[in-house]
């Protein structure tokens, strides 16, 4: 096999779906980028809303655009300590699989109709599986670091895991009733707007995405100013940027899921006919975006929910309101099925 | 103007709706600041405020002045002064480490060989560089780097805090 033979088989093999999507779009790198973004964007915000400037010095030019990068640069070379008495392997692997299942189920979500990576029929399930793994590590870490105050913000993030799981799922069958399927690649294709379908399931999917990705208000499990940094408080170097980095990578891909289930996923707006096919996942990534800076703008106007707060939010108002809108969804369900046939 | 609403998340009817405008409240503060003008920060290292007549800032001393009595090395509640023997006399050094910046040295200075300077911005690579011997301390306080542009503080009923230059 000849050079350029060779060359051409690697580009087509990452231009593959089951490669390119998991690797470049909605994969690993997108999401990286996204990061630097983010957090950028949100030390901005919460900045401008708290009448300061935010970060500036590194690239003035572009508002401080390069800060983050600054940052992981940073964060590389510093050296990660492992304390004495943590459990080392579980202690070194945490974040690394904390990141790593935090990404995971963009292999299973769609940015257009055609570039499929991995179609299921019941790909709207396996999604929400795989993202109940990651926070899991949460507790993992936690347990490893052998420091009272990461102990005690991974038992946090269990109370607010068990609180915010359940309700997901509901409201995520709630608005799949609708659609009639599990399949994302047919759910986004039906081009409903799932939040003018079952609003009650879209606002309860929101808190949800919000909660279970440590925004404000309810960022307990970290809670600077009470427990350090809750289960991440030994880490330094590396791993604590695999863990900060965790819980955006975490809220892109339930910002992806939100667009699919409720935001008509990469159906343009206002612009019916059909696109070329890089085109819909920027569209998709477009609304993601908007999901994610409402996220981040709320670290400026809130303060934090005290943890039983948090709970009483999980158990006693969104597990309700998800039952609610499972109601709506079957109500909805029996009126076209009964009445308009 | 804004009341504030306590949200009690077990709490029904009435309390629902208060807790939901209070949120929409919130956000719409957010908002509100997010996409206005005012910032009450300055461009530190380019801008500097307006000092005060009479700031405390690093000492300046003269070593001509000086009657070696040690009394700014007594007073020093910080033991940033020390007495340093140059020949028969002693003169003061001084350790920005551990200077907090009260100024009593320069008030019970008898022959007023020590003086407040406006300068209280320094920084160095190691902390050697911060521990000044008499000679040094006596070439008076380092310059800084560059030049701010100086803004003077006014209070502003809609802002709060503004910035103006000094001559408008």
């Amino acid at each position: 096999m000849s050079v350029s033979e060779l060359i051409r088989w690697i580009v087509s093999l990452l231009l593959k779906p089951y490669v390119f999507a998991p690797i470049f779009f909605p994969g690993i790198a997108t999401a990286f980028i996204l990061i630097l973004l983010l957090i950028w964007l949100e030390r901005k915000i919460a900045a401008k809303v708290q009448l300061r400037y935010g970060p500036l010095y590194v690239s003035k030019r572009f508002g401080g655009i390069l800060q983050l990068v600054a940052d992981l640069l940073r964060y590389l070379f510093q050296e990660p300590i492992i304390p004495k008495n943590a459990d080392k392997i579980v202690f070194i692997l945490g974040p690394i699989l904390l990141f790593g299942t935090a990404y995971i189920p963009t292999a299973l979500i769609p940015v257009s109709g055609s570039f499929v990576p991995f179609r299921s029929e019941v790909s709207l399930l396996v999604v929400i599986a795989l993202l109940s793994i990651s926070p899991l590590f949460d507790l993992v870490i936690g347990w490893a670091s052998n420091n009272k105050f990461s102990l005690i913000g991974g038992l946090r993030e269990g109370y607010i895991i068990v609180s915010y799981e359940i309700p997901l799922f509901i409201s995520t069958i709630a608005i799949a009733m609708l659609y009639g399927t599990l399949d994302l690649v047919e759910i986004a294709g039906q081009n409903k707007w799932g939040v003018l379908l079952n609003p009650i399931a879209a606002l309860v999917f929101l808190i949800v995405t919000y909660m279970s990705t440590a925004r404000f208000p309810f960022e307990i499990a970290e809670a600077e100013s009470e427990i350090v940094m809750g289960p991440y408080t030994e880490y330094s170097g590396i791993l604590y940027g695999l863990t900060m980095g965790a819980s955006y990578v975490k809220m892109y891909v339930l910002s992806l899921l939100f667009t699919i289930l409720f935001l008509g996923g990469w159906n343009p707006v206002f612009w019916p006919f059909t696109l070329h096919p890089i085109l819909p996942g920027l569209i998709m990534l477009a609304k993601a975006l908007v999901v994610m800076v409402i996220g981040i703008f709320l670290r400026a106007v809130y303060p934090r929910y005290r943890i039983d707060h948090a709970l009483s939010i999980g158990w006693k108002l969104l597990l309700t309101l998800s039952f609610l809108a499972v109601c709506y969804s079957l109500l909805i369900t029996y009126l076209q099925v009964v009445v308009w046939v | 103007m804004l009341q504030p609403t306590h949200y009690i998340p077990t709490g029904g009817g009435m309390g629902v709706i208060s807790a939901v405008e209070g949120h929409v409240r919130a956000l719409l503060t957010g908002l509100k600041y997010l996409v206005t003008k005012p910032r009450i920060t300055i461009l530190y290292p380019e801008q500097a405020e307006e000092l005060p007549q009479g700031y405390r800032g690093m000492p300046v001393y003269h070593k001509d002045k000086c009657i070696s009595c040690s009394l700014c090395a007594n007073i020093c509640p910080a033991n940033a002064m020390k007495m340093v023997k140059i020949g028969k006399k002693k003169y003061p050094s001084i350790n920005y480490n551990r200077c907090i910046f009260c100024g009593f040295c320069v008030d019970i200075c008898p022959a007023g060989a020590l003086e407040y300077s406006p300068v209280h911005d320094y920084a160095s690579y190691n902390l050697e560089e911060l521990e000044f011997s008499p000679e040094k301390f006596a070439e008076g306080p380092p310059e800084p780097p560059f030049k701010p542009e100086i803004l003077r503080i006014e209070t502003d009923e809609e802002v709060g805090l503004k910035y103006v230059h000094p001559k408008s």
